[in-house]
């Protein structure tokens, strides 16, 4: 079963990247379809960190004593001045990891 | 927006210069990507796929932000036409790149155009399309993205490897797949650049923690479905009131 999903998922991914490249399509993707596909690395990765950071394993909401918040928050000041995705990763988790230590 | 140089006179480079040149391009980025991939391969395993299969995901699908979700729903025992629809859906995107690249390519053999599809990856559009735009046009341009292309897979499917056979040693204490998050934290945190993306931004976190009691994992989907929408909108008053 996993099987046929990762091969329709697979088959799904490369034709979307081979739509335009294909001589079938028409030479422009609408103006407003356009704009809204802008907005799906944004919106998609966001609905996975938020959850990341705010639910524990439990399923539950966790802010107090969550040392995943503050982790969450250096690594975005780490993202916005450095603009360094391996920067960002390891202050995140030396971050977790000193909350972990320090106060939890 | 046509860049100065593109309307320059064809230059002739070899083949193997714009290759050499799209895999140095890209290499940097692998600092990024090797971790990513490897972090993919822990995660997989523990969402209780077997090692084949989280492999052969990063070489059939070849897409990380979607490959997570994939794994992440399959482990939530997701119904696979919700699988296949919501990895669909993040990987529409893709699209846009198809498109932008498609007047540089499109006079290619259907081999050529095929091969380069399936290598047309984030990364690889992003530092190839520079090549294209930003630099005067050659015969052999194609193959820049090319090498772009294959650095970018060797080093995601090594990474993966790498990630399950890693996955067993590493204890969980050491809190690894939060290193997805961060991932994602790096690409999205210099992204917001105007109110309508920080409109995306909000909607989608919102809706992702509110929806966490929707079966399936389908709060993936809904909030991202909401936040292109709330990030559609707001961009569109925006620009009707200037």
């Amino acid at each position: 079963m996993i099987w046929i999903v990762m091969i329709t998922t697979g088959c799904l991914t490369f034709l979307i990247r081979f739509s335009m490249l294909s001589g079938f399509a028409p030479k422009k993707l609408p103006a407003a379809f356009e704009n809204a596909l802008g907005f799906v690395p944004i919106a998609v990765l966001t609905s996975i960190i938020g959850p990341a950071v705010l639910i524990d394993q439990a399923g539950d909401f966790d802010i107090a004593g969550n040392p995943r918040l503050p982790a969450a928050i250096i690594a975005t000041g780490v993202a916005l001045l450095t603009r360094s995705a391996p920067a960002t990763i390891a202050s995140g988790l030396i971050a977790l990891w000193g909350a972990d230590w320090l106060f939890y | 927006m046509v860049h100065p140089l593109a309307n320059q006179s064809p230059i002739h480079t070899t083949a193997a210069a714009e290759f050499w040149h799209g895999v140095r391009d890209e290499l940097p980025l692998m600092l990024a990507v090797v971790p990513f991939g490897m972090v993919f391969g822990v995660l997989g395993l523990a969402s209780g796929l077997a090692p084949l299969e989280v492999v052969l995901l990063s070489s059939i699908v070849f897409a990380g932000a979607s490959q997570v979700v994939f794994v992440q729903m399959w482990g939530a025992a997701t119904p696979g036409f919700l699988v296949g629809g919501s990895v669909a859906v993040i990987n529409l995107r893709h699209a846009l790149y198809s498109a932008s690249v498609a007047k540089y390519l499109q006079h290619l053999p259907l081999r050529w155009r095929l091969l380069l599809a399936y290598l047309l990856t984030d990364e690889a559009y992003a530092l190839s399309i520079q090549r294209f735009q930003q630099q005067p046009p050659s015969p052999n341009q194609h193959y820049h993205l090319l090498g772009s292309g294959l650095t970018l897979w060797s080093c995601w499917q090594i990474a993966t490897i790498i990630g399950v056979f890693a996955g067993a040693m590493i204890p969980n204490s050491w809190s690894l797949d939060f290193a997805i998050p961060l991932t994602f934290i790096a690409l999205v945190a210099p992204a917001i650049k105007n109110r309508a993306d920080l409109a995306a931004c909000v909607t989608s976190a919102t809706v992702a923690l509110a929806g966490q009691g929707l079966p399936w994992q389908s709060w993936i989907l809904t909030a991202a479905v909401a936040g292109i929408m709330a990030g559609w909108l707001v961009q569109r008053r925006t620009r009707g009131a200037a």
